[in-house]
């Protein structure tokens, strides 16, 4: 860590408009940080983040000789990584850099106590400061990363993915659980727009993907074990007879696991009758010219479909969302069968034909005569089944009308859900789901298709629900992502990992068994062993560091001195040298 | 009512509480930050200060804040199950217990510190946590002199 060199701090104090400014009292922040020990240069300006604050951050780092730079703006998490580049164009480490939430964290969560806020705001400039002139330059550190990616799922998002990334020349190893390649796409027999099988849509792209020098494909497998950082992971491919496992090394990863079609027991008489089928069932009926009912195998003369079946509950967990292919999928169906039938009705909360093409069919729908009917949230048809017969009974919202019918076949449009085995792909790679049960990606405006595991991307319904084109556009995306990773060939990793004192280590192995990843082990060619980080496997966490009895684990730019420097800074500013005596 | 009485009650009435909150990065920082770009207004009184995770969080952290004057200390992590680094926040849910009953037993009402989980979705329950745990400490009064 080498001599400590006096700190020069600079405090730029952003108005962000009248975003932080209209509350905070952003001159009265700059004019009090001034006064704070090693401050030797603050101001506020306009946007920090724009072009003109970037240059003002270099130029006074020139001219004041600035060695830490606090900028007191918006949430790190949006804009950290722009002002360590500028402070590293302005010839300082990156890690030399702290941010202070002032937007986000004050001006916006307090916006009628002005007062107050302004409090808080020179607080937490004082506290960044004081850890500011504790932070320490870290090198800036390389990985090289090995050009394979793994894709976990072989459904339309997977298969797009392994294309798009072998064509650009890189190796491709994917993995499906079921036997053969395809996912939901391939079992359904008629696809929107047109009127092809899934199979017809999907085949040409497995028969490439099967056939592709660069891909390796494995089925009836799956990824049972997973470890590593970006550019670098090991993944350990079990086929589910249990008699072979290999072990593949990969430098990023696309999972796109796709979801389960909701088997919606409980609703609508659902499981009571044959004739009472979900969508999926719907489309995974043998395709013919006629459509015959399961029950019997006589011709459907009366046809009924259900929208929004576990899909728009609030209140329900797993079940809040909008599934998003149902209202378009409901459409075609009707559509479709409308000539084979005598009538088709589809009972809806709200039709949402968004996408490209999309309120075309809905409307070529209407024009065959499917008849739409609406019903109210809180008050759902009533589905009975008696003597085999299926009988509906609702009130229809635009006529104000009870209504009954009789449908010889009655299709739930149910809603995607998860995979049973979700919870086990998020342990795997250490992903976080939302609300509705999927993948939570690391941005959902500004970075959709990454996680916040570096080198980790998602696609497809793994994401979030979608329907096949939406999946395929992120697989294409993500297939990007990943390929933009191989092509540069080495990435950059936080240096903010733990180190070790082996002069304090009392050799307990706390830290050992508090590491979530493994990186801490005992190294045994000294005497008594003491503990090792392997940098590359730590993800920074710090649990060790907190859990050491000895003090003897520093977690890099985020110490015990940095943190605790915060809290004196708050409560005992006076303790800080140069501080203000309150 | 004595004069030094009156006063007392004013200082009381003028007295706002210093919290402060440790929150993770992952979960209850990006939590705050919703609550922030949602416009959820909530007591002023917390000064969040950022780790990576819970897990990071040594109890030493806790007991310095109340030392040094903290009327109350917030620790916000992911839920359990859902943390970043997989289970930092369950360690630190396992100090947890021991940290309360040592915060008792130096003579520190325990309703002083609290530990909650919000997601980076949870906005709300972030903002109504911090608030909950001042009105907490808002009825205990100032910390300083309580030490046994």
């Amino acid at each position: 860590m080498g001599e400590k060199e006096q700190p020069r701090i600079g405090v730029f104090v952003c108005h962000c408009g009248h975003n932080i400014a209209g509350t905070v009292d952003v001159e009265r922040v700059a004019k009090e940080a001034s006064k704070f020990p090693n401050v030797v240069f603050s101001t506020d300006e306009m946007f920090m983040c724009a072009d003109s604050g970037q240059e003002l951050i270099r130029t006074k780092i020139k001219e004041f000789g600035l060695n830490r730079v606090v900028v007191a703006s918006c949430s790190p998490r949006m804009h950290e990584p722009t002002f360590r580049r500028v402070v590293e164009e302005g010839g300082l480490n990156r890690y030399l850099f702290e941010q202070v939430n002032l937007r986000e964290h004050v001006s916006w969560c307090h916006m009628h106590q002005p007062e107050a806020a302004t409090e808080k705001a020179i607080d937490l400039v004082r506290m960044a400061v004081a850890r500011a002139a504790r932070l320490e330059s870290l090198p800036i550190k390389t990985v090289s990363v090995i050009p394979r990616t793994l894709i976990v799922g072989g459904g339309i998002a997977g298969l797009r993915a392994a294309l798009d990334i072998a064509d650009r020349g890189f190796e491709v190893v994917l993995v499906e659980k079921a036997p053969r390649l395809g996912g939901h796409v391939i079992k359904w027999t008629h696809m929107f727009p047109g009127d092809r099988t899934g199979e017809q849509v999907i085949g040409p792209m497995i028969e490439r993907v099967m056939s592709h020098p660069r891909i390796t494909v494995y089925t009836d497998s799956k990824v049972v074990g997973f470890d590593g950082y970006i550019g670098n992971f090991e993944a350990t491919i079990r086929s589910n007879d249990g008699k072979s496992e290999e072990k593949v090394e990969v430098g990023a990863v696309i999972v796109a696991t796709g979801f389960k079609a909701f088997k919606p027991k409980g609703y609508y008489a659902y499981g009571e009758s044959p004739n009472i089928v979900t969508l999926e069932e719907l489309q995974e009926m043998p395709r013919r010219d006629d459509l015959l009912r399961p029950s019997d195998g006589k011709p459907v003369k009366r046809i009924a479909f259900i929208g929004c079946v576990g899909s728009r509950e609030p209140g329900v967990k797993g079940h809040e969302h909008c599934s998003r292919y149902c209202c378009l999928a409901v459409a075609k169906a009707a559509a479709d069968l409308r000539d084979r039938v005598e009538e088709a009705l589809v009972l809806y909360q709200d039709v949402r034909t968004y996408g490209r093409g999309h309120e075309e069919i809905h409307r070529l729908a209407r024009e065959k005569r499917v008849i739409f009917s609406k019903f109210e949230p809180s008050e759902k048809p009533r589905v009975t089944v008696e003597k085999g017969k299926i009988i509906m009974e609702w009130h229809d919202v635009l006529a104000d009308d009870n209504l009954r019918f009789e449908p010889d076949l009655l299709v739930l449009a149910s809603a995607m859900v998860p995979p049973d085995d979700v919870e086990e792909t998020a342990n795997l790679f250490s992903l976080t789901r939302s609300g509705d049960g999927f993948f939570n990606p690391e941005h959902i405006k500004l970075a959709p298709l990454t996680t916040h595991t570096a080198g980790i991307m998602i696609a497809g319904v793994a994401q979030a629900a979608k329907n096949a084109s939406e999946s395929v556009v992120d697989a294409s995306g993500a297939a990007a992502k990943a390929t933009s990773l191989l092509a540069k060939g080495e990435v950059e990793i936080e240096s903010t990992v733990a180190h070790v004192d082996p002069e304090l280590c009392s050799s307990c192995h706390t830290c050992v068994t508090a590491c979530p990843y493994g990186a801490i082990s005992m190294d045994n060619s000294r005497d008594p062993p003491v503990a090792l980080v392997t940098e590359a496997k730590c993800h920074g966490c710090g649990t060790c560091a907190a859990g050491c009895p000895s003090a003897a684990i520093t977690m890099l730019h985020s110490t015990d001195d940095q943190i605790l420097s915060m809290v004196e800074a708050l409560l005992m500013p006076a303790m800080t040298s140069g501080g203000e005596v309150q | 009512m004595t004069e030094a009485a009156e006063k007392q009650v004013v200082r009381d009435e003028e007295w706002e509480p210093k919290i402060v909150a440790f929150c993770c990065n992952w979960c209850s920082y990006a939590g705050a930050d919703l609550a922030g770009t949602s416009r959820i207004q909530y007591p002023p009184n917390a000064r969040i200060i950022r780790v990576n995770c819970t897990g990071r969080i040594d109890p030493d952290f806790i007991l310095t804040a109340l030392e040094l004057g903290a009327d109350g200390v917030l620790v916000s992590g992911c839920h359990p199950g859902d943390c970043h680094y997989t289970s930092g926040n369950l360690k630190m849910r396992a100090r947890w217990a021991l940290l309360r009953r040592a915060i008792e037993q130096a003579g520190v009402d325990p309703r002083r510190v609290r530990l909650q989980w919000a997601s980076a979705s949870e906005a709300q329950i972030f903002a109504d946590g911090v608030a909950t745990l001042i009105e907490q400490v808002k009825k205990l009064g100032p910390l300083r002199g309580q030490w046994k």
